[in-house]
């Protein structure tokens, strides 16, 4: 901690001193005379991800206040300056409230359910012999592999009414599960949690295999339980990686778009499972209200930034150096 | 392994562990199972009320339904062309960038590397709105190029993220050692550090080939008219009809383009772990 | 802190210079083309039927005569699904390079579509064109927006009450008279043969739905001279919706199968024999007759309020038009001739049972074909256009009826509130229009 702000306490003595006044360095690297070098070899990065991603949301940030509709686009009135108009629009809209607390509350049961099942089933890898971890590798790769799109329609047909296996062998007859706003969207949370647990399965087991035996041993032979040994040696030893997972989770949870316009058809029966995401697709491509599909895509820029920084503030709690 | 073995004193439990291990694995398999299985049963079991399990005439129908739609190999291509030029570009890009913000010291260095974290943040569906325009003010809609730009520049700050923990990982006294050698910069970057850190590459590949592949937003929004440019995901929806979901056509359809990441997925599968181990480690 | 710092101000510069700068927003799109090739390829996009197979082959054979006579003219058909449209059509408007030559299109669309200055203006072809004089006035008007042309007619599309005879016939029933009946009739075959919707009904079904609302006096929106005016919460619209969404639930059509359909689903619904009645048109006859119901039904006008009377349907149908943009104009406008002359529309009657949309022509298949005339019978008693304002391809793409409907099936909403809700809508869409 202390390390990191060393090293980048004072641009303005570089800025003042010029060249050879800079900051001071916390290890002697060959690289000490970089000059333009590390900047050529992020040039071609750079010039990626300006062209199409930082411009892009600046000129998402622009069009989110304009108006800017299907007749503005090809050209038919010319694009007007709305300031906030379009965002007292959105916050004037009941729907989006519903939608934004939908989205909040999905992807967080997706984030526990995924880090449960997936914390689980690594501690559990670790109890079993070489053919069964196999077989549970390889059958969780498997679910990693496919492609949203197909598994979402595989589990969309697993769960047909007239169709699928799924309710025969539950006994539910033709139960559709997605006219009710829960069992769709809980059908669609099985349906990420399937293809998202894998990620976090496979990094803690690599995680827990990097503790030291001995640490694990002696608290075994101490007679924990397996809860107590996750509790009190394996998470705080993971940390570091429980936090990778975590914020990855999130973000993809909270961004998901396939799985949604895929299972409920575009956002379930009168919009009931609508999340951010497919709402602004809707908005901006269905009803070509490109400013108002572009201000809910800002919204949620904002509040994954939010968990951006909560993210970096754990990190640094814990010294890490970026 | 080492782990294993202090867990062998209680057997009944681990017996127990190994059952559900496998229950689970059956559970979690048992999706793609069923759809290998819908696209090899013959039509009439499909839209069966009687689900079954097994089939006793496998057929290849749908398959043959599937290959024979319009240009089917066509977008399998543009499928592979896409998601392989966004790998192979990405993972270099990444691994030059990876370079830069690991082995130098430089101003703005963390402010960058805050800039790749935030980046991966970027929801990319609200990207699509701008995208569209910009796409369409080079000209690039309805080529494969309005989806390899984009893919790239959104699998990049992931990967140069990820790549991070395998270039801090080459030790700097091999760099010394190197340039007390008399080698150039550039010999050690490609000739040295380069397969060095070829494991982690191919790691961080997994996600980009995914992303790329699995993609649909983007080639059913920007491949508008050209079919001839359209990739696999656009093949599969042409199963959904008005009337009634073809779902053999769909299952089979599924099945192709599952199979070819899976290949690749068990291809890196033991440098994918390894490799997940050392990114978050650091 | 210092990190977030770090973050915010990059953060802040952006927001600051998106509000500063909107100089440099992106561009709109010139649709206009400037050249008109005589030979190349022609790009067609044509809707997704029911059972399009008949469709396909009736416009592969114009295509192949049309090739024929224009050298060097290549034409590519693609078929694209009627649900998302809007998005497709809407993408082609604004990147002209990738857009198509000509394009099907509801008639619903029209007004909106000339607005975005997609379609091209073709009064002068319509006028010269010698089919063209027998176009029947509605149809002709369904194409004209501030008295210029925006396309050709290709067929009308007029809705019925498609019924099981032999399920009628066995239950020992008669096709109902008026609303009411309907609506008994439907809750009777039901309760006596549960494993048929009585009515097949769809909350996605947004034409089925509006002869309820019409039969009842209400309307889906009131013109106030410039612009229009939601009237979809007046107590008779009400009344109407009352009605179309009483028939979601088990004693007719489960809500939890019905509320999602749209109006394919309820004729497939009825041609694969799970319904005893269907709210189908002039165009689901192939769909119908390629089912397992063949021979076994029947279609009378769709009942209206008072005993005896037809509900006013919608008068529905799709045209074919040229895109500004086209770079084979000439080409172009031959092309949508020989896709809706008098001879491919009468293919297509016989293969689709699409109403010809030349008055000659639909006289001459009415006397050949008997099933036509309740259809006939429908647009005899009048049938009703939706609002002809650009804003109806916004309401119509936002999914803001089918909302309605479904918030009422599903119970989510009474039929006051949602329809309050729909009417809010539909005025922020018209006023967006202007």
């Amino acid at each position: 901690m202390t390390a990191n702000t060393t090293v980048y306490k004072a641009p303005e003595t570089s800025g003042a001193g010029g060249a050879p006044a800079r900051p001071p360095r916390r290890r002697a690297s060959p690289a000490r005379r970089s000059g333009w070098t590390p900047w050529l070899y992020l040039l071609p990065a750079l010039v990626t991800l300006g062209g199409l991603l930082v411009y892009p949301i600046y000129q998402l940030g622009l069009i989110s206040f304009l108006e800017y509709t299907q007749a503005q686009v090809s050209g038919g009135e010319p694009t007007t300056f709305q300031g906030l108009g379009n965002y007292a629009t959105l916050f004037g809209d009941s729907q989006f409230w519903q939608v934004l607390l939908a989205t909040v509350v999905f992807a967080a049961a997706c984030v526990v359910a995924t880090l449960f099942v997936g914390c689980a089933l690594a501690v559990l890898l670790t109890r079993v012999r070489a053919l069964p971890r196999l077989a549970l590798m390889m059958a969780a790769l498997g679910a990693w592999a496919t492609p949203a799109i197909t598994g979402s329609t595989v589990w969309v047909f697993l769960f047909d009414p007239d169709f699928g296996p799924v309710n025969k062998v539950l006994g539910l007859g033709d139960f559709s599960w997605t006219y009710g706003r829960y069992s769709a969207f809980a059908l669609v949370l099985l349906e990420v949690l399937w293809c998202s647990f894998p990620f976090v399965m496979v990094t803690v087991y690599a995680g827990i295999r990097a503790i030291p035996t001995e640490v694990l041993e002696a608290a075994s032979l101490d007679g924990a339980s397996q809860w107590r040994i996750w509790r009190s040696v394996m998470a705080p030893m993971l940390r570091p990686i429980l936090i990778v997972v975590t914020i990855q989770s999130i973000i993809w949870d909270f961004k998901v778009f396939t799985q949604i316009y895929v299972m409920t058809n575009g956002g379930g029966i009168a919009g009931q499972n609508l999340v951010l995401n497919v709402y602004a697709y809707q908005k901006a491509f269905a009803s070509s209200q490109y400013s108002l599909g572009s201000a809910i895509g800002v919204v949620m820029l904002v509040i994954l930034l939010a968990v951006t920084l909560v993210y970096l503030r754990l990190v640094r709690r814990q010294g890490e150096e970026l | 392994m080492s782990t294993r073995t202090l867990l062998r004193v209680r057997r009944p439990g681990r017996l127990a562990a190994e059952a559900a291990a496998l229950v689970i694995a059956v559970a979690v398999a048992f999706p793609l199972y069923w759809m290998v299985l819908s696209a090899f049963k013959p039509a009439g079991e499909i839209q069966s009320t009687e689900a079954r399990p097994w089939t006793l005439a496998p057929s290849l129908d749908s398959f043959r339904r599937v290959f024979e739609q319009q240009d089917f190999g066509r977008y399998f291509l543009n499928s592979l062309v896409v998601a392989g030029t966004v790998v192979i570009a990405s993972a270099l890009i990444a691994f030059l960038a990876a370079t830069a913000v690991t082995r130098f010291r430089f101003r703005f260095r963390t402010t960058l590397l805050i800039m790749f974290l935030v980046a991966q943040m970027v929801p990319v569906e609200a990207l699509t709105i701008p995208l569209f325009f910009l796409m369409r003010d080079f000209g690039q809609l309805n080529t494969l190029g309005s989806l390899i730009l984009p893919h790239l520049a959104f699998s990049l700050p992931f990967a140069i993220w990820m790549l991070r923990g395998f270039v801090k990982a080459v030790p700097e006294a091999l760099e010394e050692a190197a340039y007390i050698d008399g080698a150039s910069r550039t010999r050690f970057l490609w000739q040295i550090l380069f397969p060095l850190v070829f494991p982690g590459l191919v790691a961080t590949s997994v996600f980009s080939f995914i992303s790329t592949w699995n993609d649909f937003l983007f080639a059913k929004s920007f491949i508008i008219s050209d079919t001839s440019q359209s990739t696999l995901p656009m093949a599969l929806l042409v199963f959904f009809k008005p009337d009634e979901n073809d779902w053999g056509g769909i299952m089979a359809a599924s099945t192709v383009m599952t199979v070819p990441v899976l290949v690749f997925f068990v291809l890196v599968q033991r440098r994918l772990v390894s490799g997940l181990g050392g990114a978050v480690k650091d | 802190m210092k990190l977030s710092a770090r973050i915010a101000a990059p953060a802040a510069a952006l927001v600051l210079a998106g509000l500063t700068a909107t100089a440099c927003a992106p561009g709109t799109s010139d649709t206009d083309a400037g050249s008109d090739d005589k030979s190349g390829t022609l790009r067609v996009w044509l809707f997704q039927e029911v059972g399009n197979k008949p469709k396909e082959k009736v416009v592969d054979a114009a295509v192949a005569a049309f090739e024929k006579s224009h050298e060097g003219a290549k034409v590519e058909i693609e078929y694209i699904p009627v649900d998302t449209r809007a998005q497709r059509i809407k993408a082609a408007f604004n990147d002209p390079k990738s857009a198509p030559d000509l394009i099907e299109y509801g008639n619903t669309d029209t007004a909106g579509y000339v607005k975005d200055g997609g379609l091209a203006d073709i009064s002068k072809e319509f006028a010269a064109w010698d089919e063209a004089k027998d176009t029947d006035p509605a149809a002709k008007q369904s194409v004209t927006v501030g008295g210029n042309v925006y396309g050709a007619p290709l067929f009308v599309g007029v809705r019925a009450l498609y019924y099981r005879t032999d399920v009628f016939e066995d239950l020992g029933i008669e096709p109902p008279k008026s609303q009411a009946e309907l609506i008994s009739t439907a809750k009777k075959v039901h309760k006596e043969k549960p494993d048929l919707y009585g009515l097949a009904v769809g909350g996605a079904y947004t034409y089925g739905a509006m002869p309820f609302i019409w039969a009842h006096g209400g309307e889906l929106a009131d013109e106030t001279g410039v612009t229009y005016e939601s009237a979809i919460n007046s107590e008779k619209a009400r009344k109407g919706i009352e009605a179309y969404t009483s028939l979601f639930g088990d004693d007719n059509c489960p809500a939890a199968k019905c509320a999602a359909m749209g109006g394919n689903a309820t004729v497939t619904a009825f041609a694969s024999g799970k319904a005893a009645m269907a709210i189908g048109g002039d165009f689901s006859h192939a769909a119908v007759e390629e089912g397992t119901v063949k021979g076994k039904y029947a279609v009378v006008p769709l009942p209206g309020v008072e005993e005896g009377s037809i509900a006013p349907a919608f008068a529905g149908g799709n045209n074919i038009g040229v895109l500004k943009s086209s770079t084979h104009r000439t080409l172009a406008v031959d092309l949508m001739k020989s896709l809706t002359g008098k001879k491919t529309q009468a293919e297509m009657f016989d293969a689709m049972g699409f109403l010809p949309t030349y008055s000659d022509v639909r006289d001459t298949v009415a006397k050949k074909e008997p099933f036509v005339e309740p259809f006939v019978k429908t647009l005899g008693a009048g049938a009703k256009f939706v609002p002809a304002s650009p804003a109806w391809g916004q309401i119509d793409a936002s999914l803001i009826l089918p909302t309605m409907f479904q918030e009422i099936a599903s119970g989510r909403k009474d039929v006051a509130a949602a329809s309050d809700d729909a009417a809010t809508k539909m005025d922020a869409a018209f006023a967006d229009a202007g």
